[in-house]
């Protein structure tokens, strides 16, 4: 970060009109990042979906209802599975990645089979829970805490779709490829594994604020500022 | 993929080699370049008509797309300001004008010239078609992924446009889309009006997010050699800048669009509190209008920004190729530019000034609005001192230049006025804010987007424009937007308040009748005008005078390319080498009064840069 910032500022402060920095600047290769165009793209999309679910979180804050038990979601148990789910598919992921680093291709197939599979199992188990919920009388129209997790929901759903489709074009070309020229898709493989990373740390991001934005912890704060 | 394209590719190692092999003596070293590391681009080429000019890959096609829906769009806002004036100036003399058409045509006016003209104009039109160019790359990164930008916003458009013809018409809740109001009966276009105006915003949001990627990507990551992030011209970082506000202020827009559609369609309550209709409770509670304020606002003050930065970008090198100067101050431009685009994010509220929040919010965003006229004033002063014993040009892209200064300055005093919670309450809702942001935000913009039309056209179609028709056309529309909005602003003063679809009988109004009806009179001289340039175009494109290559004798890379118009992949066999920055003008020592990008030293060894 430290030196993005560097980087940053030091290009601002540049005098390109000077003949000195002619010469630096004519050593210049004409990319400003060691980074591929589609890790370029998945840290794009990152910072926007990051806009995306900060504002919904901060809607959730901003509109929860002070009758509403905040855990009621956390309360149920496939909530718990789904995130293990999750867990599981950015691992493999991972692991796909450092193989791939190490040379290491005979699994490789395979994992990403895996991680399709979860993944497409993950989205299952939310439908389910979205259906357990609505068996309970918790629509989408209650009150804005069900609100904001089914739209919460939604929306992660609808990035790990999007994420799926281009998990199966790089699949499709990979089983048609041998296994030495699997290194061939290696920048596609390690932007798609950042980006399941990046729909992890969002789903942590919004059982975090879950769990902590509750009843007790709200009467905690309000007794810290009296 | 194409095979012609693999007769063309080089590899940029030789090509760095044989330029840098080639000097000797005086410079030699200063020629030097290294080898690119930036892989040379694998292009589709279209053959059909089709691929080549509809479902097209190239990026100044796609911008030219851009260019033309926006266009169309902006002609359609038009005609709707125009019905809008007329009701205002002669009221009843258009029968069909009911006040439910009034605020629909006010608020599609809004969002059209607002979303679907400018912004898609200046980023979608000019952002594709000059990125790849100025940067010295073949096309953009992704040029399928701007393909479907194009064509998403397209659809966004047709569903836009669509909401004419449904039953209840589009919606009249004004372009800011308050809720409650845009979503319960009684609001003209609270059933489908307002659903498929959502619908169109997402689907624009969508499709630009794709071709912002391209942008931010291209400029990052595929400049040619020698083209750092400070050779750039401002036109580039503008456009840039822009596009980073736009990624982070648009989905602001997404949220607030998605979660109105949901309490419509869905009965949820995001924006929605308890509320009481004829004694009776609606299903709807616990959700808040401020809400979808901040939310708007998060993402409408940028959106000022989004227009503004890429015109101050095009306007300083606009201004620099035809005053044969340097722009003055090129760092501080930059500064100014991330500086504005930074502070932008900070403003916000002062939208919200009349909306009952906290004092304390208001003291706030009006001191983070008056601190972002700072940069803003720097880049005026700027202009101004490039301008300064230049060798001007009075031409007709110089006019628009011009204008456009007085213009922005005009506009943005009366920004400082707004900007101060005191003086804002009392003007707030009335003609005052719209002759502002008008002046600010509509005429400002649009004259850099004709001085940029009339600047760029010979490189688009290899002809110039006719000169003559530019005058007229500009001198029209120069004199006929201030006597649109300089009499608003004393309207405003009166207390004429905006939104209204007829004055009454209040004895304050009546003295504004006269005042109303010159200003629709000139509203549509200014709208009638803007056919000079069609008209323009149409005859350039049969008689026009040939531009042949780099007529206005300009230092930046998109008037070296090989063949004029550029054709895809821009560059022909090899990739230009970029040797010094955009504003090499009037150099002392150097045989002609520019020098261009791709010079090397060695070529112009006995020239004085000046110090800028």
């Amino acid at each position: 970060m430290s030196s993005i910032i560097k980087k940053l500022f030091g290009t601002l402060l540049e005098k390109p009109w000077e003949e000195s920095q002619a010469l630096i600047d004519n050593k210049h290769v004409g990319k400003t990042f060691g980074v591929t165009n589609q890790m370029s793209a998945v840290i794009i999309i990152f910072g926007i979906s990051t806009a995306i679910f900060s504002l919904i979180f901060t809607a959730y804050l901003y509109s929860i209802p002070p009758e509403q038990d905040t855990t009621l979601i956390l309360k149920n148990k496939l909530l718990w599975i789904n995130t293990l789910v999750l867990i599981f598919v950015t691992y493999f992921f991972n692991k796909i990645s450092k193989d791939l680093k190490n040379n290491l291709t005979n699994k490789i197939k395979n994992n990403i089979i895996i991680v399709g599979a979860l993944s497409y199992l993950f989205l299952f188990l939310q439908i389910i829970l979205w259906y357990q919920l609505m068996n309970q009388g918790h629509f989408v129209s209650t009150n804005n805490y069900f609100s904001s997790y089914y739209i919460f929901t939604a929306l992660h759903g609808l990035h790990l779709l999007g994420g799926l489709f281009f998990w199966g074009q790089i699949s499709s070309r990979i089983f048609k490829l041998k296994e030495k020229d699997y290194v061939k898709e290696t920048s596609n493989l390690q932007a798609l594994s950042l980006y399941w990373l990046f729909l992890f740390i969002v789903w942590l991001v919004f059982f975090t604020i879950m769990f902590i934005y509750n009843d007790s912890v709200i009467a905690w704060c309000k007794s810290l500022i009296a | 993929m194409s095979e012609d394209f693999n007769d063309n590719k080089t590899i940029q190692a030789q090509s760095s080699e044989a330029i840098s092999g080639g000097g000797s003596g005086v410079g030699a070293d200063a020629d030097y370049v290294r080898p690119a590391e930036v892989a040379d681009q694998d292009l589709y080429h279209g053959h059909s008509f089709i691929t080549k000019w509809i479902f097209c890959q190239d990026a100044k096609v796609i911008g030219v797309q851009y260019f033309l829906l926006a266009t169309f769009t902006g002609i359609i806002g038009l005609i709707l300001s125009w019905l809008m004036r007329l009701q205002l100036g002669f009221p009843g003399l258009a029968p069909f004008m009911t006040a439910e058409h009034y605020y629909q045509f006010v608020t599609m006016h809004g969002m059209i010239m607002v979303v679907y003209f400018l912004t898609a104009l200046f980023l979608g039109g000019f952002g594709n078609y000059l990125i790849p160019l100025m940067v010295g790359a073949r096309d953009m990164v992704f040029p399928y992924l701007n393909m479907v930008s194009f064509w998403s916003f397209f659809v966004a458009v047709a569903v836009l446009l669509a909401s004419f013809f449904v039953p209840g018409g589009p919606t009249g809740s004004g372009w800011t889309l308050y809720p409650p109001q845009a979503i319960l009966e009684g609001t003209p276009g609270s059933g489908y009006g307002i659903m498929l105006m959502c619908i169109s915003l997402i689907l624009f949001v969508a499709g630009f997010t794709m071709g912002g990627l391209n942008y931010l990507i291209t400029v990052l990551q595929a400049r040619t050699r020698g083209m750092t992030l400070m050779r750039m011209p401002l036109t580039v970082w503008g456009i840039f800048t822009a596009t980073v506000l736009a990624m982070l202020a648009f989905p602001a827009l997404l949220v607030g669009a998605l979660m109105m559609s949901l309490d419509n369609v869905l009965g949820t309550s995001f924006f929605m509190p308890t509320i009481l209709k004829a004694g009776e409770v609606l299903e709807y509670g616990g959700g808040s209008p401020i809400l979808f304020q901040h939310l708007f606002w998060f993402f409408g003050h940028p959106e000022v920004y989004i227009v503004a930065l890429p015109a101050f970008g095009i306007i300083s090198d606009l201004i620099s190729v035809h005053a044969r100067k340097n722009i003055f101050g090129y760092r501080m431009m930059v500064w100014a530019i991330v500086g504005i685009g930074a502070l932008s994010f900070f403003v916000w509220a002062h939208h919200m000034y009349v909306s009952g929040m906290n004092p304390w919010f208001g003291f706030f965003f009006a001191t983070t609005t008056l601190i972002i006229a700072v940069p803003t004033a720097m880049k005026v002063y700027n202009w101004i001192l490039t301008l300064w014993r230049g060798n001007i040009r009075l031409n007709t892209v110089m006019l628009w230049c011009l204008g456009f200064i007085v213009t922005f300055v005009n506009g943005g005093i009366t920004g400082i006025f707004l900007g101060n919670v005191s003086v804002d309450v009392p003007l707030s809702d009335t003609y005052f804010v719209i002759a502002h942001f008008h002046m600010v935000m509509g005429i400002a913009p649009l004259m850099v987007i004709m001085g940029a039309v009339y600047h760029w056209f010979p490189l688009v179609a290899g002809r110039f424009l006719d000169e003559k028709l530019g005058k007229w056309h500009f001198w029209l529309t120069f004199l006929g937007a201030y006597s649109i909005y300089f009499p608003m602003h004393y309207l405003g003063f009166i207390g004429v308040p905006r939104r209204y679809f007829e004055m009454y009988d209040s004895p304050y109004v009546t003295s504004a009748v006269g005042m109303n009806e010159f200003i629709s009179l000139a509203a549509f001289i200014v709208g009638a005008a803007q056919f000079i340039l069609i008209y323009n175009i149409i005859k350039t494109l049969k008689v026009g005078k040939p531009a042949g290559h780099n007529p206005w004798q300009a230092c930046s890379l998109e008037w070296l390319t090989p063949t004029v118009p550029p054709e895809h992949g821009n560059w022909g066999d090899r990739l230009p080498t970029v040797h010094r920055w955009a504003y090499d003008y009037s150099v002392p020592g150097a045989k002609e009064d520019f020098i261009t990008q791709t010079t090397p030293p060695s070529e112009v060894a006995n020239t004085e840069v000046e110090k800028t």
